[in-house]
């Protein structure tokens, strides 16, 4: 294809009409079009639905918002959140799509030092899989947020609470990684070799971070949020994050690169890499996530939660991946194991969300886990099942990873191999 | 001034005036959950005796605030009095004030698509000088006044008991006081063996203290 040159950077002259309504771009589209539906549900529920204060239910005593309320009375919490189910399907999604993408990213840097040149020559089209995730993520994460009054962010930012601390973290993240991009694309492969040691740092160092903002936020809060009692689990979130971004590393792989020669070697690379994390992962399950707690296990493996963990969660993240990579020699198994562990991974961090939340905590005092014992699992549970707008969003943030994929693909050819050793 | 409360939690007879009084008065968003204070009740058995102790509460003003701390808008702030609110219009609903209070007193308002929480009844307390919570309860449990004034029935009532505050051991510096009754023996038995017990001179300095480093954040 016909190119232009901007700052060293091969820029195909592609039609408009090709670039933004490919198939793919048709696909993602939908997937977008689910998640503003998401949105739109979202708005309903949060500025339209029937909620009413003391006074104007005496104002006027047929208000639809008092019916609400008298139903919340008698049948139990409605409206758009509660104290007991503060975290949904949208954190579960920003978690695993923050972690996914940022994993891509380590892996592809650490690849680059390691000097495994089937991964570098691939490393420009997973850099930008990993940069859409990412992007995905905080797609979602922003349609959780009151988007109304998000100006205040910048007209009265509060610089030391969590979310500040974040915004810093990833303008100086995201950046790397479009000049490590940029710096694969213009074929200036030592260069890049030598950011890749930073760029490795930083992807562990927003793990590391959000982890401690995490832990910042809530360390005064009971332990709904299991993170920030048991430091450990922070290797949760990283080991089964690399699990995940082989994942997406291998779908990349076999939808981009399966008609080129060097489809077998790439692919045999990411098994040999899979097997390695999901080993981990598998060792970690024994020793770190079950030991960290006795009533999260208790709750995990044998409350409400044990089809999720054992189904959704080990069949698909651990065991089926296993036996498909084990042995080497058969690509599309790779793929098949690719697809478990993204499907197994979001069931691990919905598990760990919904999970989380399912202990009935509740800090109000004489309310909360005082009044019966410190996870004092079988009292009750609480379980909110996701709502149709949330789940169209997450659906949709796909779509968001896809099209900012396609548009660098698009434009740069990121898909193609670059032959520079 | 630095507004806060004692709370005679054995007087509480669990008639919930309080809730409908505060609803009532700052119109708060109707509904079982969406309260700005509440009655909480503790039941259990000590060697085969039960026992039951309500517990009055709602936000409790801390002077040291993760829920302020932790706003990325400014929203969460320190109005006149050191008393923790929200401002409506800043609130962008991120729930990070709700995750990182210890004490759970916030909700989302569904009506005004915000956080909201105790506000001391702040807007009666020029002309009334109590909360409608306290002017409500038919027993008498709370006592709301300014520390900063010896000669307050807060103050006065502090110096003449012995109280403890919710979770102290996370330095929140909170200032729901609530107050050991006469017979202390039998209400230490039903409190964790972590609870620590205080009288007003041993605690000063420290309320103090946290109010000398925060006051500055007050909006007056």
């Amino acid at each position: 294809m016909e190119t232009i040159v901007l700052a060293g950077v091969p820029i195909n002259k592609i039609p408009i009409r090709r670039l933004l309504f490919s198939k793919t771009m048709l696909v993602a589209y939908v997937l977008l079009a689910l998640a503003l539906f998401g949105i739109y549900e979202l708005f309903a529920l949060r500025y339209m639905s029937g909620a009413v204060g003391a006074h104007a239910a005496g104002i006027d005593p047929t208000a639809p918002g008092l019916r609400e309320a008298m139903s919340q009375a008698v049948f139990g919490t409605v409206g758009e959140i509660t104290r007991t189910q503060p975290w949904t399907l949208l954190i579960a999604n920003y978690m695993y799509m923050i972690y996914t993408g940022s994993g891509v990213i380590f892996l592809v840097a650490l690849a680059e030092m390691a000097h495994f040149h089937i991964v570098g020559k691939a490393a420009a089209g997973f850099m930008v899989a990993g940069v859409a995730l990412i992007f995905a993520g905080l797609f979602t994460i922003a349609t959780d947020l009151n988007m109304l009054n998000m100006h205040w962010m910048l007209l009265t930012p509060n610089f030391s609470a969590g979310m500040w601390l974040m915004l810093p973290l990833y303008c100086t993240y995201i950046p790397f990684v479009f000049f490590e991009i940029y710096l694969l694309l213009t074929n200036k492969r030592d260069w890049a070799r030598r950011l890749a040691l930073p760029i490795l740092v930083l992807s562990i160092g927003v793990d590391l971070i959000e982890y401690y903002i995490q832990a910042k936020l809530f360390s005064m809060n009971t332990a709904r949020h299991l993170w920030t009692e048991f430091p450990l689990l922070t290797f949760y979130f990283i080991i089964s994050a690399f699990v995940t971004s082989l994942g997406v590393m291998g779908i990349n792989t076999f939808l981009v690169h399966r008609h080129k020669p060097e489809y077998e070697s790439l692919m045999n690379r990411i098994r040999q890499a899979m097997l390695f994390f999901v080993f981990i992962l598998g060792l970690y399950e024994i020793v770190g996530y079950m030991t960290v707690d006795k009533d999260w296990a208790f709750l995990i493996l044998f409350g409400p939660f044990s089809v999720v963990y054992f189904a959704g969660y080990i069949f698909l993240t651990l065991a089926l991946p296993f036996l498909f990579i084990l042995k080497p020699g058969k690509p599309i198994l790779t793929v098949f194991a690719s697809l478990c562990v993204l499907v197994g991974g979001f069931f691990g961090r919905y598990l760990f969300v919904y999970g989380g939340n399912a202990n009935p905590m509740s800090n109000r005092f004489g309310t909360g886990y005082e009044r019966y014992d410190f996870y004092s699992v079988a009292e009750s549970f609480h379980y909110v099942a996701p709502h149709l707008g949330e789940i169209l969003i997450v659906v949709g943030s796909v779509g968001v990873a896809m099209i900012i994929y396609k548009l660098f693909d698009g434009l740069f050819s990121v898909g193609n191999f670059r032959e520079h050793y | 001034m630095n507004y806060a409360m004692a709370l005679e939690y054995q007087n509480c007879i669990n008639c919930q005036a309080c809730e409908v009084a505060c609803k009532q008065e700052n119109g708060v968003q109707l509904g079982a959950d969406k309260q700005r204070i509440w009655v909480g009740m503790v039941e259990g058995t000590i060697f085969g005796r039960p026992y039951a102790n309500i517990y009055p509460s709602q936000c409790n003003h801390c002077l040291e605030a993760p829920c302020v701390s932790v706003c990325p808008t400014k929203a969460s702030h320190y109005g006149e009095g050191g008393i923790v609110k929200v401002n409506p219009k800043q609130c962008i609903l991120c729930k990070g004030c709700m995750e990182a209070c210890p004490y759970d007193a916030r909700f989302v308002d569904d009506t005004r698509v915000v956080i909201d929480k105790c506000t001391f009844c702040d807007h009666r307390i020029a002309e009334t000088g109590t909360t409608a919570c306290q002017a409500t309860c038919p027993t008498k449990v709370r006592t709301f006044g300014d520390l900063d004034d010896e000669n307050s029935d807060l103050v006065k009532l502090l110096k003449t008991r012995r109280f403890f505050v919710q979770k102290e051991h996370i330095g929140t510096v909170p200032k729901l006081f609530y107050l050991l009754p006469e017979d202390e023996a039998y209400a230490k038995q039903s409190l964790a063996h972590t609870t620590d017990i205080h009288t007003w001179e041993e605690i000063k300095p420290h309320y103090d203290e946290a109010r000398n480093r925060r006051s500055k954040e007050w909006k007056r």
